[in-house]
């Protein structure tokens, strides 16, 4: 059986009766079981998979309405609430919460009957690019098991390129969905800001951050896009948009838009192969009537300062909830004074997690607030303004996904704001709330270097029609797990 | 130029003991004057947006009643109440 067959190929297999959704089901979960040692994409795992797989044959083979995922194995990174889940954060600090609620996106997800494969390997809370700073230890690159696989969406990421399920959800802060998706060869879209519901979304910077899907084609993501996306009571910052069909039209192609390649994004800092390949890119293109020329914006050197700032301010207010006493790891309260048990139990906290929440706590205190934290809300309101002006003039703007190939586990984890350095060409979309979708484009030296598109708030479509006419330029091998 | 003591005093204030995390100073330090390239930044105004929302977008304000059985999923509960540490 091929398990890795893309979502649309599923859906006609099961609706033709050639496939029965409990074979790729149980398929699936053997295969979870084969490959986790070596590349750990997930922190748990469904145990029902394989019965809620035939309760759906059984609903099918009885002719009863069956939601349109028909049993579609699907992940979850493990900070979106799934009811009856862990959902850890890959921290020490959640690791034994059980979600009382599904998130909006999940129980979007269950009502068109798609099957939960389990939940996905993340950074702490979310914060990093590499899936390192996991206190369950690091995911691994497919096509390389030395190397990461980028984060923080890390688990999900890996989890569809290895076979493991059909498509996944992340989140996307900073650029967490596009960039394991880049360096594990497949597509991840961050979409604009207030598309998705953040409802049981377990909040690290509540105003960029939005749930996303990673998949294995564009046509994939769109139809989970359709899925997820609308408003929610449950989040007033969704828009109303009504809904729309994200996989119609993908085929419309490029001929005649305006892309916009940005300056700052593929010149000083870019490797030479990640650099090869976007002027390929940027051929393919324009071979297919799109009229390419470079944009310069000048924000942009200075949206990693503004962006961690902002991210790690909202992070120390979100995260000055947990304290170990209503749930968390096992750390008796008897004999403790209660200032001293929290500052304790917060010592668990892993690395990145303690640092941001230093800064989160240092750039807006009295004294600094001037320095730090509004000057970044002035910026990033100087970013907003330069995007809406570029889009004026192009339909599309374009750059690499990440500057830099995948690196081996453990080559900058001592390097923190090296680290930080490696978001410059996502982070500018999150701040922004602009949409931003990565296409696996190259495999250089064995590693995956992905191709990042940009569109205008609410342009899902035009963007989705963009990616699809790159990605059909590519033929990329299979991942070698 | 920031002092160790104000980045000890912040994380204090976030209750994060930093006792013996030299590292941690040292690496925020790093950090925050990275951030001072925001000083050459050039902001077009002093203003900012910052997200508002209207009394009339909010959704009632009505009690739901959640499932009873919510606080077995705590680690530590009697009755109907959190056990927590001592306050004094």
């Amino acid at each position: 059986m091929n398990l890795g067959i893309t979502a649309t190929q599923y859906l006609e297999q099961v609706k033709n009766g050639s496939l029965t959704v409990e074979e790729f089901i149980a398929k699936t979960m053997e295969r979870i079981k084969k490959v986790e040692g070596s590349i750990h994409a997930y922190i748990s795992l469904n145990d029902d998979a394989i019965s809620q797989a035939k309760q759906i044959d059984k609903k099918l083979k009885a002719k009863e309405k069956v939601g349109s995922c028909l049993g579609m194995p699907i992940s979850i990174k493990d900070n979106i609430c799934a009811k009856g889940m862990k959902t850890t954060c890959a921290s020490k600090m959640l690791e034994n919460f059980v979600a009382p609620y599904d998130a909006t996106v999940v129980s979007n997800l269950k009502s068109q009957d798609a099957i939960i494969t389990g939940k996905t390997n993340l950074d702490e809370f979310a914060m990093g690019i590499s899936t390192e700073f996991s206190y369950f230890g690091p995911s691994r690159n497919p096509w390389n098991a030395d190397y990461v696989p980028g984060g923080s969406s890390g688990g999900s990421a890996v989890s569809v390129s290895a076979l493991e399920c059909i498509a996944s959800l992340g989140s996307d802060t900073g650029g967490s969905v596009r960039n394991p998706a880049s360096f594990c060869s497949v597509v991840g879209l961050k979409p604009t800001y207030g598309l998705v519901s953040r409802y049981g979304l377990i909040s690290y910077a509540n105003s960029i951050e939005q749930v996303g899907p990673i998949a294995r084609t564009v046509e994939d993501t769109a139809f989970i896009l359709n899925i997820i996306s609308g408003i929610d009571t449950h989040d007033n910052t969704t828009i109303d948009k009504g809904k729309t069909d994200y996989t119609k039209d993908l085929d419309a192609g490029i001929d005649g838009k305006r892309i916009g390649i940005i300056s700052e994004m593929i010149g000083e800092g870019v490797d030479k192969q990640v650099a090869s390949a976007t002027s390929k890119a940027i051929s393919k293109l324009q071979s297919l009537g799109a009229k390419c020329s470079e944009i310069s914006l000048d924000s942009v050197k200075y949206s990693v300062a503004t962006y961690y700032t902002i991210a790690a301010t909202e992070a120390g207010s979100n995260l000055a909830r947990y304290d170990n006493i209503r749930y968390g790891f096992d750390f008796d309260v008897e004999g403790y004074e209660f200032n001293a048990y929290i500052s304790k139990a917060r010592k668990n906290f892993g690395p990145e997690v303690t640092r941001r929440m230093i800064l989160g706590a240092f750039v807006p205190s009295a004294g600094y607030v001037g320095k730090y934290f509004l000057k970044a809300l002035k910026v990033r309101s100087k970013i907003k303004s330069e995007i809406e002006q570029a889009f004026k003039k192009f339909d599309l703007l374009f750059a690499p996904t990440v500057p830099v190939l995948p690196f081996k586990i453990g080559e900058k984890i001592d390097d923190p704001l090296s680290l930080y350095l490696l978001d410059i060409n996502t982070i500018v979309a999150n701040l922004s709330g602009i949409p931003a979708i990565s296409i696996p484009y190259e495999i250089a030296q064995g590693l995956p270097i992905g191709m990042q598109l940009f569109a205008n708030s609410m342009q899902e479509k035009t963007l989705l029609q963009a990616a699809h006419a790159l990605e059909k330029t590519t033929n990329l091998p299979g991942v070698p797990i | 130029m920031v002092k160790r003591e104000e980045i000890v005093h912040a994380a204090n204030l976030i209750k994060i003991d930093l006792e013996d995390h030299e590292k941690y100073i040292e690496q925020v330090e790093k950090i925050l004057n990275y951030f001072d390239i925001l000083d050459k930044a050039s902001p077009e105004s002093e203003s900012f947006v910052i997200q508002e929302m209207p009394l009339d977008k909010l959704r009632d304000d009505k009690y739901v009643p959640f499932n009873e059985k919510l606080i077995t999923q705590l680690k530590n509960y009697k009755e109907t109440f959190v056990k927590a540490p001592k306050m004094i």
